[in-house]
């Protein structure tokens, strides 16, 4: 019984708050309005006796209010949960963030009554949204009916969480799709296409032609996305081989990306050097330079380990970063207005610089990244990366030559970043010390970890999640940034292998975390 | 000439005088072991030897040649294996990997099968758990499984430290009977250990290091009955 009470009132206190911090940024006045394009097409008729706004956000809150009821009636382990206690907790959860909500509503409407400008500390605060928020009526009443509305919607969280846990479907269903998945995959067709090579060919041939397909379909754009995202995913896969494949945090990573990007533009545009190379010339020189700013960021870091690692690449990136912004090195590197109509591509005459033009050349990097990858992963080279990333201590002691491997992992590293970057300057035909912040290796980084760290698929997948989606969350404008973030969090929460882990890391996370694993009566292994 | 001669080496933690001038010999197809009480600097004489940390004084010389102008990974190719402290064994790679890791600088195919098998007719258990990350081995798995990967480097001379850390009474045993037939079979043993009794019955001769110092060396059924050794190590009155 406690036990429902406290479920109840955490969650009444942490929907509550997550409440009152959506009003104060603002976000229920943005939300109202969105609902309001998508339910109506922004008609303003009156629904139901309420001006359009206010229905929208309380359509809103309805949704809000119930989650809160259902995540106070989660389940008890002692799984005594009847009608009455899923009731009880629910109707607390729902309760406490009414008396919240309501404080709240009754708190701003007071204030806005004796006439206070609330902006000054909350800039969201404006008067609109303010009436929005007590939904046209007066201070009191707005409070109290808050505390009524998610009461109420608390309490039918409450049943549809019941209902949802005890029902009968949720058995039936999975028992439904796992047959038909069996009849599926033991019908003999499926089995002869499966276990025919030919046949497999032939479907990767067709994926292979659809993706070679899809830029003459994509609007511009879609192709300016697609083409960002693969050069994420190059950059992706350089860090992946870093801190995937050899275990060594780098955060100054943008600085080859950077490497690439000047090379390209400052042999090929016409100021400040005018030296208007060709732009194939300049993609190998673009490649070493990157590998060897690699070697050189390497060598004085090598003893370095983990967070002190991490530090000193974070600098590095902020060094490269000063440097381009610098008024000094104007003369150079364009300082910081950038450098402007850098060359693109052409071949036999014919220009590649088109946005589908760069989205093959894209995919065509993309695709001989991908080869080094496997071929390096599976090699010796592989291995021994692998054992660094393990115990380095160790590594050494079964005869890996430490030293060169991680030197060696940061110039390969290093040099698809200054693939990427070469692609990027050129295909943007500008490149300016804005596109090299911190915010890049962050980002890079993060699809790492996302995708699965290790994983080919899953830097793709990561890279995709991470410039693809908040392109698709555009219509959420200022706070996708929000949504995306919340999204990362609750990602890393349900799948912290990432999305598309390696088979191995699969595998020991749920090794390590089976409690029911073969383990034999001795001491389970010790620090190691 | 002994196999491996360690002498009047100097090892230091950045101002810590660690070793202060040890001085040990193996002479081919012993057991020698090391003995001694937390800090007393017999990890950090193996790890002088292996070249993860570098002596400022004194040589180390293999089989005539000096090892300390070598790094650790050229040292382990000269045929010296070490069964780390505390196993080290990696946490995420399966049984097999983990071997095949510590055949890692041997090109001779052949070779590594006849010696993959022997470690797998040592410990059958390896074998059962052969697609098990080494994470999830017990701890007395875990250590087969070191002493099994230094084996796969086909080594002259074995380094052990502590392999009794953290194992039951009758695993210390099996361990210590596993070392010495490893050691019948030609391979040279020098083993640091804490439990100094279960490391004198199984080696020829031992050493007592005390704060960086040899302060007794001797045959190993000598040191059992020495007066100090006893009180200070086995526990003895």
């Amino acid at each position: 019984m406690t036990r429902h009470i406290r479920n109840g009132i955490n969650a009444g206190i942490i929907f509550g708050i997550v409440t009152i911090f959506l009003f104060m940024i603002g976000f229920t006045t943005t939300i109202s309005d969105l609902l309001g394009q998508l339910l109506r097409n922004g008609s303003s008729i009156a629904v139901m006796g309420f001006t359009p706004g206010i229905f929208d956000l309380l359509v809103f809150l309805f949704f809000i209010g119930m989650w809160a009821g259902i995540s106070g009636a989660k389940k008890t382990p002692d799984k005594i949960d009847t009608w009455g206690t899923v009731l009880l907790s629910s109707g607390i959860a729902g309760l406490l963030h009414g008396i919240l909500v309501g404080g709240l509503a009754l708190l701003v409407g007071s204030l806005l009554q004796a006439g206070v400008t609330m902006t000054v500390y909350f800039a969201q605060l404006l008067p609109d949204a303010i009436h929005l928020f007590l939904i046209g009526l007066n201070a009191t009443s707005a409070g109290s009916f808050y505390v009524i509305f998610f009461l109420i919607t608390g309490l039918i969280g409450g049943v549809v969480a019941r209902t949802i846990r005890y029902g009968s479907w949720r058995q039936n269903l999975t028992a439904w799709s796992k047959n038909k998945w069996q009849a599926f995959t033991a019908w003999p067709q499926y089995q002869r296409i499966r276990h025919n090579k030919l046949n497999l060919f032939v479907v990767y041939g067709l994926l292979i032609l659809i993706v070679f397909l899809l830029p003459q379909v994509l609007g511009q754009y879609w192709n300016y996305t697609v083409g960002t995202v693969g050069i994420y995913v190059l950059l992706g896969l350089g860090l992946n081989i870093v801190v995937g494949l050899a275990g060594m945090l780098d955060l100054g990573y943008v600085a080859f990306f950077a490497i690439g990007a000047y090379t390209v533009a400052l042999l090929t545009a016409p100021a400040p050097h005018h030296l208007m190379w060709n732009f194939w010339v300049t993609v190998p020189i673009g490649i070493l330079l990157a590998a060897f700013a690699g070697i050189v960021l390497g060598i004085p870091v090598l003893r370095l380990r983990g967070d002190y690692l991490a530090i000193v690449t974070l600098g590095f990136g902020q060094i490269i970063a000063v440097l381009l912004h610098s008024d000094e090195l104007t003369a150079f590197t364009g300082g910081p207005r950038g450098v402007a109509a850098v060359g693109g591509p052409s071949l036999f005459g014919i220009s590649l610089g088109t946005p589908e033009g760069f989205v093959y050349l894209i995919l065509l990097a993309v695709i001989l990244v991908i080869f080094v990858t496997i071929r390096l992963r599976n090699s010796r080279v592989g291995r021994a990366w692998e054992a660094i990333r393990e115990d380095e201590t160790v590594a050494r002691a079964m005869g890996i030559n430490t030293w060169s491997h991680k030197l060696l992992a940061f110039a390969i590293g290093a040099s698809f970043a200054g693939l990427g970057g070469v692609i990027f300057a050129s295909r943007n035909q500008f490149t300016g010390p804005e596109d090299y912040n911190l915010m890049v290796s962050f980002n890079v980084l993060a699809s790492v970890i996302v995708g699965g760290m290790g994983s080919i698929p899953g830097v793709i997948g990561g890279a995709f999640t991470l410039k693809g989606l908040p392109e698709v969350l555009r219509e959420l404008e200022n706070y996708r940034v929000l949504a995306f973030g919340a999204l990362l969090v609750v990602m890393m929460l349900i799948r912290p292998e990432g999305l598309l882990p390696t088979s191995r890391r699969k595998m020991e996370i749920k090794e390590l975390h089976d409690p029911d694993g073969k383990e034999a009566g001795e001491t389970p292994g010790g620090k190691s | 000439m002994p196999m491996l001669e360690v002498s009047d080496v100097h090892t230091y933690y950045g101002n810590i005088h660690a070793l202060n001038g040890i001085s040990i010999s193996v002479e081919k197809g012993e057991i020698v072991t090391l003995i001694g009480g937390n800090g007393a600097g017999k990890t950090t004489t193996l790890r002088s030897i292996v070249g993860l940390l570098k002596p400022r004084q004194g040589h180390i010389v293999l089989d005539g040649e000096d090892l300390t102008q070598y790094k650790t990974h050229e040292i382990v190719n000269k045929g010296v294996a070490m069964v780390p402290e505390g196993r080290g064994i990696f946490a995420r790679l399966t049984v097999t990997e983990n071997l095949d890791m510590g055949a890692y600088s041997r090109k001779d195919q052949k070779g590594i099968q006849q010696d993959l098998d022997r470690v797998y007719t040592i410990f059958p258990r390896l074998k059962e758990r052969r697609t098990q990350v080494g994470g999830t081995l017990s701890g007395g798995e875990q250590q087969m499984l070191a002493i099994g990967r230094a084996l796969m480097t086909h080594p002259r001379l074995m380094l052990l430290d502590e392999p009794s850390m953290g194992l039951a009474p009758l695993l210390v045993e099996s361990i210590f009977e596993t070392i010495r037939s490893i050691n019948k079979e030609g391979t040279t043993v020098l083993l640091v250990e804490q439990n100094a009794l279960m490391a004198l019955s199984i080696a020829d001769r031992g050493y007592v290091v005390q704060t960086g110092r040899i302060v007794l060396q001797d045959k190993a059924a000598a040191l059992r009955k020495n007066e100090m050794v006893r009180k200070a190590y086995l526990g003895e009155e």
